[in-house]
């Protein structure tokens, strides 16, 4: 029935944003997280990616979560001779994680997530008003 | 004659069929709003041959083997091509949310629409045999 997959391609959607709001929580949860040697490298920000892929059970796109790239991007620096991270001119790297870029990825993760849960609500509905037919 | 061969009940039927493959279309746009060089697709409205059945649309692939894989592109006689897209994300995704919001909205209606009025013309035959 076109229904069921109709609900599991969504339900596939739902999973991927889900996996997606993991790795922002990361990179979120780890944006002090700093080296505990000198001149050590921090935490790096995780990029999720997603992939479309046809599942031939289906008969359809449904998406996945690619691999989880880290964000070469460049640390940021703090001066703080004090720090156990510290090198020898007194700079710290402190994670390349930038919060507003995670709470706008987050707000889109949200709201694709909601879509994908509307488009279940909306099915599941019409499946019901299909099996109505035969209460009448 | 049954009541499953009248024109009337075959094209509410041939147009729930149709609400049903726009459904699984619209949900993939909606899975993949977030991929890198996505094109949403959709369904083409159906037309209807004499009979109420659809004419046209996407042909199956005929397996004349056992051991042939089964290419199956979407629902035969519904036509399944690129949306109209107005905005491309630089990622290359052209998926507009709002839209496919819009248009699973429509969908649900539009068959709640063909499901009331095949329920309405069950009535009528059953009205016409004397049963209520």
């Amino acid at each position: 029935m076109d229904f069921l997959k109709t609900i599991s391609v969504a339900a596939a959607g739902l999973k991927a944003q889900s996996g997606r709001m993991r790795v922002i929580a990361e990179n979120i949860a780890n944006a002090n997280s700093t080296a505990a040697t000198p001149g050590g490298d921090p935490y790096r920000r995780k990029i999720p990616t997603f992939v479309n892929s046809f599942d031939r059970e289906l008969q359809a796109h449904v998406v996945k979560l690619g691999r989880v790239r880290a964000d070469e991007g460049a640390f940021r620096t703090r001066f703080d001779p004090n720090h156990p991270a510290a090198d020898e001119k007194g700079e710290v790297n402190l994670p390349n994680v930038n919060s507003l870029v995670e709470q706008m990825d987050m707000r889109e993760a949200q709201r694709s997530y909601e879509a994908n849960l509307n488009l279940v609500t909306a099915t599941r509905r019409m499946i019901s008003r299909t099996i109505e037919i035969l209460r009448a | 004659m049954s009541a499953a061969g009248l024109p009337l009940i075959e094209m509410l039927k041939t147009r729930m069929h149709w609400h049903q493959a726009r459904q699984k279309v619209l949900a993939e746009n909606v899975a993949n709003a977030d991929t890198p060089a996505f094109k949403p697709n959709d369904v083409a409205a159906p037309s209807f041959g004499p009979g109420g059945r659809p004419v046209g649309g996407s042909l199956a692939v005929m397996r004349t083997n056992a051991a042939h894989l089964t290419a199956q592109t979407g629902r035969p006689g519904f036509d399944e091509r690129a949306a109209s897209r107005f905005e491309v994300r630089p990622s290359g995704n052209a998926v507009n949310l709002e839209e496919e919001m819009l248009k699973v909205a429509q969908n649900q209606s539009d068959y709640q629409l063909a499901a009331s009025l095949y329920q309405k013309s069950m009535q009528m035959l059953r009205t016409a045999i004397g049963r209520r």
